[in-house]
């Protein structure tokens, strides 16, 4: 699996997590923030099938969603499945970094989530 | 002047026997029935006075879709097309919709066009599942070969059907891109694209029958183009 | 700080207008606004235009400065507002501070988009700009994609069914088609959208769990009100209509930064700060403009600006209280739904409709019977930019 070159972004004062990035901190408004990796597997918090996609896909759908990791970061991702019919919310998931879309001609990097059967 | 029924017979492209398609009604949004049936030859004329206000609709292409199915037809009229059908869209027997196609031999099927006159009910999406239903389920043909003329054609049919581009052929309708849908792809998308009861109630069906209503030429127009409507 | 009136009202009907541009558009419903104050060969102290994508679709910059030029109403003050689907309520907010402060005393708000210029493809990656350039917008989620997610979780901790997004739906669909600045006017069943086997053809999913007539339209349209302080207003042929309150708000650009991602913070602040402002109560509220930009978000708003609990929303429409002649009218201008959603637009559209509403105006089939207050909420974001303004008729 090729690292995922996300981060988080933990509050040196009160250990609140972010991501994205916040120049305050939501929670203390303080400006030192330690850089977090995603850790392990993540739990589906949310998701949707979309139709209709914007300029610049050409599929006919994407599956998307929000999920969890066990260090408390929440991401968006791209859900890697032919159909949402086996996918529930709070079911793990697996992160990978994978092309995510086509701009310009070159694949840009993003998160997908595989389900953990 | 008469025919010269021995030139006229030199000239007249030859037909094979084409299986019927059985007539469907289908439920729109707004709750109305829409009676889908295949139309005879003896019905062109009445088709083409509802094509042919859209010829001046230049409006998500309406203009080269309805010259083209205007000549398309006419060419089945007058005999100059092998093995052409055309499928309606009545509701209340009023025509609002035409896809038309043919067979390019037993195995392919060649889709023409999709012409929506009423928008915003889905009408060309129903009709265009319609014309697909055709030719793999009833002409029993292995492969449709699809090309779109407007981006509204290119979404639905490529986008909604995952059809597999063509490099190697040319449709029929000129030099753009073609593409296919093959019988396993059709049945993948049956479900959630092609519906439509059978047999069609007969208040329905006789009202379908009876006449073919064409709405007049403001009436189409403002249908098409006008400030409402999605 | 001056109590502000709404003296002119103007709007064009929303929908596929290919005949007009974006300044067309913007400088009609400006004459119509200007002619309904009485103000048609006068001139005002300031312009406030809200377009969200003047720059990116018609890749026209500074329309404003244009709009004042095009109507000769040099040389007043000019200025664009683009706040996401939130500009239209933004500058009408930005025209009210004007007048309360003394600055100005005639001011001209109008918002416009021209959406349809583009295809679907484009619209819709317009509209996605708005979310976060590199931890949403580049996984191709779409503001139906937002909208889905929630819906997803808003089913699940409240119940609303997909009966209560579809009676949205048909109530909303119903007023469009009484309403003659609406894009839609189709009336839609349940048969033809939920029951009917053919549904899954007439209503696909959009994104899941919403479906196509879950969604607004993408439209062209434009509305524009003219304000004035109330004190100067004198033997108005109309009644006046004074802005009793404002609130706005925002909250997290992401949707997964929110502790509880079905609590629309921004709307609930934004719609208390803006009754307290006009001392009212949500019951007292007669007519409400919701942003039911997706079905879901009428039923979310209701409940979130207090005229229903948390998770009786739903129950609520089902119930025909949010229709003509329920307890509280939502939407009877068909919502953004039936009339149509040109972004920039909206928040003035709100606003004008709700003017009419209060001045019996709009014609007895859709006239809420005596109403003298309205609520509007104009969502930008997904939730993370709301306006909301009190209204009420002046007995003069």
């Amino acid at each position: 699996m090729n690292e995922i070159p996300v981060v988080a972004h933990k509050c040196k004062n009160c250990g609140k997590i972010h991501y994205p990035f916040h120049d305050r901190c939501m929670n203390c408004k303080a400006r030192e923030f330690e850089a977090t990796k995603l850790e392990g597997n993540a739990k589906l918090l949310t998701f949707t099938q979309i139709f209709n996609l914007p300029w610049g896909f050409d599929q006919r759908f994407l599956i998307i969603g929000v999920a969890e990791f066990e260090n408390g970061v929440k991401a968006m991702g791209q859900i890697a499945a032919d159909s949402i019919d086996g996918l529930s919310l709070g079911m793990k998931m697996k992160a990978l970094w994978k092309p995510v879309r086509v701009q310009a001609g070159e694949k840009v990097y993003g998160l997908m989530f595989e389900p953990i059967q | 002047m008469g025919l010269d029924m021995e030139l006229e017979a030199v000239l007249r492209a030859p037909e094979v026997y084409q299986a019927p398609y059985p007539s469907k009604v289908i439920t729109l949004a707004n709750g109305k029935k829409m009676v889908v049936r295949e139309v005879s030859r003896e019905d062109v004329p009445m088709l083409l006075e509802g094509v042919r206000p859209t010829l001046m609709i230049d409006r998500d292409y309406y203009d080269i879709v309805g010259a083209r199915l205007y000549a398309e037809l006419l060419g089945w009229y007058r005999y100059r097309v092998r093995n052409e059908y055309c499928i309606i869209g009545q509701i209340d027997g009023i025509l609002v919709g035409i896809v038309n196609g043919r067979m390019m031999n037993a195995d392919i099927g060649i889709s023409l066009h999709t012409l929506a006159i009423d928008r915003g009910l889905r009408v060309g999406a129903h009709l265009f599942a319609a014309k697909m239903e055709h030719h793999i389920e009833y002409l029993g043909q292995k492969e449709v070969w699809i090309t779109a003329e407007s981006p509204i054609g290119f979404r639905r049919w490529m986008i909604e059907y995952g059809l597999e581009k063509q490099t190697d052929v040319q449709h029929e309708l000129g030099g753009a891109t073609s593409y296919r849908l093959s019988r396993e792809l059709y049945f993948a998308s049956k479900p959630r694209l092609v519906v439509g009861d059978r047999p069609v109630p007969k208040e329905y069906l006789d009202v379908a029958m009876q006449e073919i209503i064409v709405a007049d030429e403001e009436t189409i127009t403002e249908k098409i183009s006008g400030v409402t409507g999605r | 700080m001056r109590d502000v009136a709404i003296i002119g009202a103007g709007m064009i009907p929303f929908g596929r207008r290919d005949e007009d541009g974006l300044m067309d558009m913007l400088a009609y419903s400006s004459l119509n606004a200007l002619d309904d104050a009485g103000l048609g060969d006068k001139s005002v102290d300031a312009v406030y235009v809200a377009s969200m994508g003047a720059g990116i679709l018609q890749h026209q910059t500074a329309v404003a400065s244009a709009l004042v030029d095009r109507l000769s109403l040099l040389p007043a003050a000019a200025e664009m507002i683009e706040n996401g689907p939130a500009s239209g309520g933004s500058a009408v907010k930005m025209g009210l501070l004007a007048v309360a402060s003394g600055y100005y005393d005639t001011v001209l708000v109008v918002g416009g988009e021209k959406m349809r210029d583009v295809t679907g493809w484009r619209a819709t990656d317009f509209v996605a700009t708005l979310t976060h350039p590199l931890a949403e917008y580049i996984y191709g989620v779409t503001l139906p994609g937002m909208a889905g997610m929630f819906t997803r979780l808003y089913m699940e901790k409240y119940g609303v069914t997909r009966e209560h997004l579809v009676q949205v739906a048909i109530k909303n669909q119903k007023m469009g088609a009484l309403n003659p600045y609406a894009h839609v006017e189709m009336i839609i069943t349940q048969e033809g959208i939920m029951d009917s086997p053919h549904s899954v053809v007439n209503n696909p999913p959009v994104a899941d769990p919403l479906r196509l007539y879950d969604a607004c339209p993408v439209s062209d349209g434009a509305a524009a009100v003219v304000l004035c302080p109330l004190d100067m207003v004198k033997n108005a042929k109309k009644p006046p209509i004074l802005i009793a309150g404002f609130g706005q708000a925002t909250d997290t650009h992401t949707l997964q930064e929110r502790e509880d991602p079905t609590d629309l913070k921004a709307v609930t602040l934004a719609a208390k700060q803006a009754l307290e402002m006009a001392k009212l109560k949500p019951s007292d509220i007669h007519v409400a403009e919701l942003h039911d930009a997706f079905t879901i978000l009428e039923i979310a708003e209701s409940e979130h600006v207090g005229f229903f609990k948390k998770g009786e929303g739903g129950k609520a429409v089902a119930e025909g209280k949010t229709q003509l002649g329920g307890t509280i009218p939502i939407n009877v201008s068909g919502g953004l739904k039936a009339r149509g959603h040109p972004v920039g637009a909206t928040g003035v559209a709100q606003v004008v409709e709700t003017v009419w509403q209060l001045r019996h105006e709009v014609g007895k089939e859709r006239q809420v019977k005596g109403a003298k207050t309205g609520l509007t909420v104009n969502f930008g974001g997904f939730g993370n930019n709301v306006v909301a303004f009190a209204l009420k008729r002046v007995n003069q």
